[in-house]
């Protein structure tokens, strides 16, 4: 049973912003994917601000080299974009991961940031692509590296007061990228380990590497440490399975050994060779 | 002719206008809504319930337990064990406790949230090979609910004329059934008074004798209507919401509606079976098998429901369709703690055939033969005797199952690493088990110049309506289908039995031939295949009136010996043979199929696509059973983390239909809704053997144990 709330319709990024600061209690919802489940377990809000259809939140541009995600757009729409099949593949190739068509179609990746899970699909490619958001309050606006954002799982640095107002992503030329992920059945289903990358060589050695994981650690992460490693590093199995005894070290140092980790750790180690033999 | 046309199902329109009305789309004026109160306990007494909050909350209209029974408080298909309320103690977490019933569905959930109830714990029975050895009792004659034993020829001396011997441990979890439609109904007073319930059920018969106990009223005064219904798969057999209706109705005199969420669906309802099997097969070089012993242990939960029923059904299909000189079988079910464990689409076969393929294609992989050859050489025919010693006297169509996969199987060429092939066979029983179960009907005509056919058959969504009608037209020789179908009503029917054990288009049918040859000696006398219209024969009719013409039918069967279980159990069998092929990331542990070859030996396909339909719905429960379904007590809440197979996870399918013709069956016609899934898994678990060289014999498969089995076997290699 959902408890009892109140809801408006913004038209407006201003308007959103005004109740966002007035009412009591708000809350943003753009597709409901994940809110209108946990307001149906008992959490309670008073007021339900819908920004979903506020064009600001629907735009995407490019400038200064960089790509500005409107935090509304649907994971439909964004894995069918053709800058972010371009740019962003690994991005694309998530957003078109993520639930099923009804929820592809209604989550937002605003949404999926928001909502911070360890598992979401969206997480991992926004972190190779150095995404920084963009929060907006009525009276600031400050931009945030997505790591320094997400700080537990389900738990994000933004305030209350404050809305996406956009995602800013680096795009990414000449690199193979991909997005693998691992579910326990072909769709629908939550990942229960995925793998950004995107890997750009040149005469057998790795030029840049960039490798993100999701679902394995309380907070999707970057492993940076392995990407310094690769940088300019000849592309060979020595090399490859240095890396990955680092990832999986990384990995191990964040979370200790969980119980999952019998699965997950072979699988990851099984995928990163994939990924870095190419 | 009907019989083997694809006639559009006569519920089809409806459905797809979306007119049809479901027990969830049930309502009336002024109807009050119920709820149940659950156990949040899986053992223990109940100290003290305290209402009075609940109770207080506007618009609660009344608050019923096991004392507002007027009649008796157990019910059971098989056993009257189950309580409808609990009186004092639950023996399961999700047992019904109290009926909430009030003006809204919102306000019965929230007074329900408002009971308080205090118990004091008993011993959680959670393990079925503990129970038998625990002081507490479930219930008082014990905690072995069921042992059947199954004896053919001597299996120590097979196994000692055996040139290999296999043995082997399978287990299976809980499965729901998860059908589209959760529990419901709608209950009310007629205008003579008497309780009438409309639900979503596989029979209305037995209901009605249910409420009939329970409110201690006479049968007649209980009237239960099929509604529309949203898939069953045997978990619409046992009572639910309508013991729950007609109490709330027969208090509050009022219209009364309950719907289950899909939570208390799964929390609540019946589950599959989990059996712990112990298998071991004998066999000389040249593939023939000389001996098979098996143990087999099994957890009903604390109520019988359908347990007796798996346990002796697991017993007697325990070798697959394959001629054993020797068998020797022990089936044991036990009560626990644990989910109730109820009629699941196969009634304990599908786990049944994991072990006996599985141990099958182990024997020859033993002795360097083929899986097809070694199943062609012991393959169940006519003249056959299976394990019960029933002499196979008529359609026993295996073997043509088996060639119509074969070039597909000879054919067969590995994709790559962890591509690989699986064959699985079974036989399955049509009708209960060594007992009487009969269906019944009538026809009679309509002053319009239409048959009428009244039927008790629960149609639900296999197509049961369509097969009969066009059973019915074959067997008067019309042209056209003019026919009324009055159905699914316990005042305009008889008691054609549940459906289930894939019994309707056999055992109805052949009560509908029965019916239709009285009917059609009538109508020759009266000249209607000279050329008179029924209309006429009608108001021709001697006394101003047409008599009603009765047809039953009540399959031969013997009761299976009490101490070796030999017999004759069913009177006929279907057959049938899956060929799988998967391919299995290594890396991940996703084992995909590819395609299946489904070859079903059904004696006459009534209606080609409703069999093909069957067959398609098998095989996706099939993959569910084998690769991700499992219900976890206490974790499995919702469909958020209980995993079913999507349409992403179908395979192309090719089902092959084969008709060895049953004489005994309407037109030759068997049976094919559960046989349809049993053989899936069986198959896919070979191939995941023939892939990647290991045996997954714990169910299901999922990607966590198949990549754990993986890297086991890397670090043996």
């Amino acid at each position: 049973m959902l408890p009892k709330f109140a809801s408006v319709i913004a038209r407006t990024k201003d308007e959103a912003l005004s109740w966002l600061s007035s009412l009591e209690n708000p809350k943003i919802i753009a597709g409901g994917t994940d809110l209108m489940v946990k307001m149906r377990a008992g959490k309670h809000y008073s007021h339900v601000i819908d920004v979903a259809g506020i064009p600001e939140l629907l735009t995407m541009t490019e400038k200064d080299g960089r790509i500005s995600i409107g935090p509304a757009m649907t994971h439909a729409r964004l894995s069918a974009e053709a800058s972010i099949v371009r740019s962003a593949r690994s991005l694309a190739l998530a957003c078109g991961l993520v639930g099923s068509p009804q929820i592809r179609n209604m989550g937002t990746i605003g949404g999926n940031l928001g909502n911070a899970s360890p598992a979401a699909d969206s997480i991992p490619p926004l972190l190779i692509h150095d995404a920084v958001l963009t929060l907006e309050s009525r009276d600031a606006s400050r931009k945030v590296p997505l790591e320094e954002a997400i700080v537990a799982p389900y738990v994000t640095s933004i305030d209350g007061k404050e809305l996406i107002g956009s995602i800013e992503i680096s795009p990414l030329r000449g690199y193979r990228e991909g997005y693998r992920r691992v579910a326990k059945r072909a769709t629908w289903a939550i990942s229960r380990l995925g793998v950004a990358f995107a890997i750009r060589e040149e005469d057998g050695r790795f030029t840049d590497a960039r490798l993100a994981i999701g679902s394995c650690t309380p907070m999707p992460f970057r492993a940076k440490k392995v990407e310094v490693l690769l940088k300019g590093a000849p592309k060979n199995e020595a090399t490859i399975s240095e890396a990955i005894r680092m990832a999986l070290e990384e990995m191990k140092l964040i979370s200790g050994i969980r119980p999952s980790y019998a699965y997950k750790l072979p699988v990851l180690q099984g995928i990163l060779e994939e990924v870095l033999r190419g | 002719m009907f019989i083997g046309q694809d006639i559009t199902r006569v519920d089809a329109l409806d459905k797809v206008l979306g007119t049809a009305a479901f027990a969830h789309d049930l309502k009336k004026n002024n109807m009050l809504f119920a709820c149940v109160v659950r156990s949040s306990r899986p053992h223990a007494l109940i100290r003290k319930i305290d209402v009075s909050a609940a109770r207080a909350l506007e618009g609660v209209v009344t608050i019923l337990s096991h004392e507002d029974i007027p009649g008796e408080n157990l019910f059971g298909a098989i056993k009257k064990d189950q309580p409808f309320l609990a009186a004092g103690r639950v023996r399961y977490k999700g047992e019904a406790i109290l009926v909430v019933v009030a003006a809204t569905e919102e306000t019965a959930q929230r007074a329900s949230d408002l009971v308080r109830i205090e118990y004091e714990d008993l011993e959680n029975i959670s393990d079925p090979f503990l129970s038998i050895q625990s002081p507490v009792l479930i219930h008082d004659g014990g905690n072995l609910l069921s042992h059947r034993k199954l004896v053919k020829g001597d299996a120590a001396k097979g196994f000692e004329s055996s040139d290999v011997i296999v043995e082997n441990t399978y287990s299976t979890t809980w499965i729901d059934h998860a059908y589209m439609e959760t529990e419901a109904g709608l209950g009310y007073l007629d205008d003579r008074g008497r309780v009438v319930v409309a639900s979503s059920t596989q029979n209305i018969h037995y209901k009605m004798k249910e409420i009939s106990r329970l409110l201690a009223i006479p049968p007649e005064d209980v009237r239960v209507v099929q509604a529309t219904t949203g898939g069953g798969f045997g978990g619409k057999l046992d009572v639910t919401v309508e013991g729950y209706l007609a109490l709330a109705v027969w208090h509050t005199k009022r219209p009364v509606f309950m719907r289950y969420t899909r939570e208390e669906s799964l929390l609540a309802q019946t589950k599959r079976h989990p059996l712990y099997i112990v298998y071991k097969t004998g066999a000389r070089m040249d593939g023939s098998l000389t001996a098979v012993e098996v143990n087999i242990v099994g957890d009903t939960g604390p109520y019988n429901s359908y347990g007796e029923t798996v346990c002796l059904r697991a017993a007697v299909h325990a070798t697959g369709p394959y001629e054993v000189p020797n068998v020797l079988v022990n089936s044991r079910m036990f009560y626990t703690n644990n989910p109730v464990s109820g009629a699941m689409r196969g009634f304990g076969v599908p786990q049944l055939a994991l072990a006996h393929e599985s141990q099958l294609d182990e024997i020859a992989g033993l002795i360097g033969m083929d899986p097809l050859d070694i199943r062609m050489k012991n393959a169940l025919k006519r003249g056959s005797l299976t394990a019960t010693s029933q002499v196979l006297n008529y359609s026993a169509g295996l073997l043509e199952t088996l060639k119509a996969v074969e070039p597909f199987w000879r054919e067969r060429r590995k994709e790559g690493p962890g591509s690989g092939f699986g064959l699985g066979c079974m036989y399955y029983g049509i009708g209960n088990t060594g007992i009487s179960n009969p269906s019944s009907c009538y026809l009679t005509l309509t002053p319009e110049g239409r048959v009428e056919m009244h039927s008790g058959v629960c149609d639900i969504g296999q197509g049961s309506d369509t097969a009969l009608l066009q059973i019915l037209c074959d067997a008067l020789g019309m042209e056209e289908m003019g026919i009324d179908l009055v159905r699914g009503d316990t005042d305009t029917s008889w008691d054609a039995g549940s459906t289930s054990a894939s019994r309707q288009t056999y055992i109805s049918g052949m009560a509908v031939c029965n019916a239709a040859q009285k009917l059609k000696k009538y109508l020759k006398e009266a000249g209607y295949y000279d050329g008179k219209p029924l209309k006429d024969i009608y108001s021709d009719a001697p006394d101003g009136s047409v008599p009603i013409f009765e047809g039953h039918f009540d399959p031969p069967t013997t009761a299976p010996d009490p101490e070796t279980s030999q017999g004759s159990p069913y009177a006929t069998y279907a057959f049938a043979t899956h060929m799988t092929e998967i391919d299995v990331d290594e890396v991940t542990g996703v084992c995909k199929v590819v395609r299946v070859h489904a070859a079903h030996d059904v004696g006459r396909a009534i209606n080609v696509s409703n069999v093909k339909g069957q067959i398609y719905g098998g095989v996706a429960m099939g993959i569910g059973l084998a690769l991700m379904e499992e219900f976890i007590p206490g974790k499995s809440e919702s469909f958020d983390n209980y995993y079913l197979p999507t349409s992403m996870d179908m395979p192309e399918v090719e089902a092959m239909i084969v008709e060895d013709r049953e004489p005994t069956g309407p037109f030759g016609a068997k049976g094919v809704g559960e046989p349809a899934l049993i053989p899936q898994a069986a198959a896919i678990v070979n191939a995941i053997h023939d892939g990647t060289g290991i045996w997954m014999r714990q169910l299901p498969c999922d990607i966590e144990r198949l990549k754990l089995a993986l890297e086991k076997n890397k670090e043996n290699k």
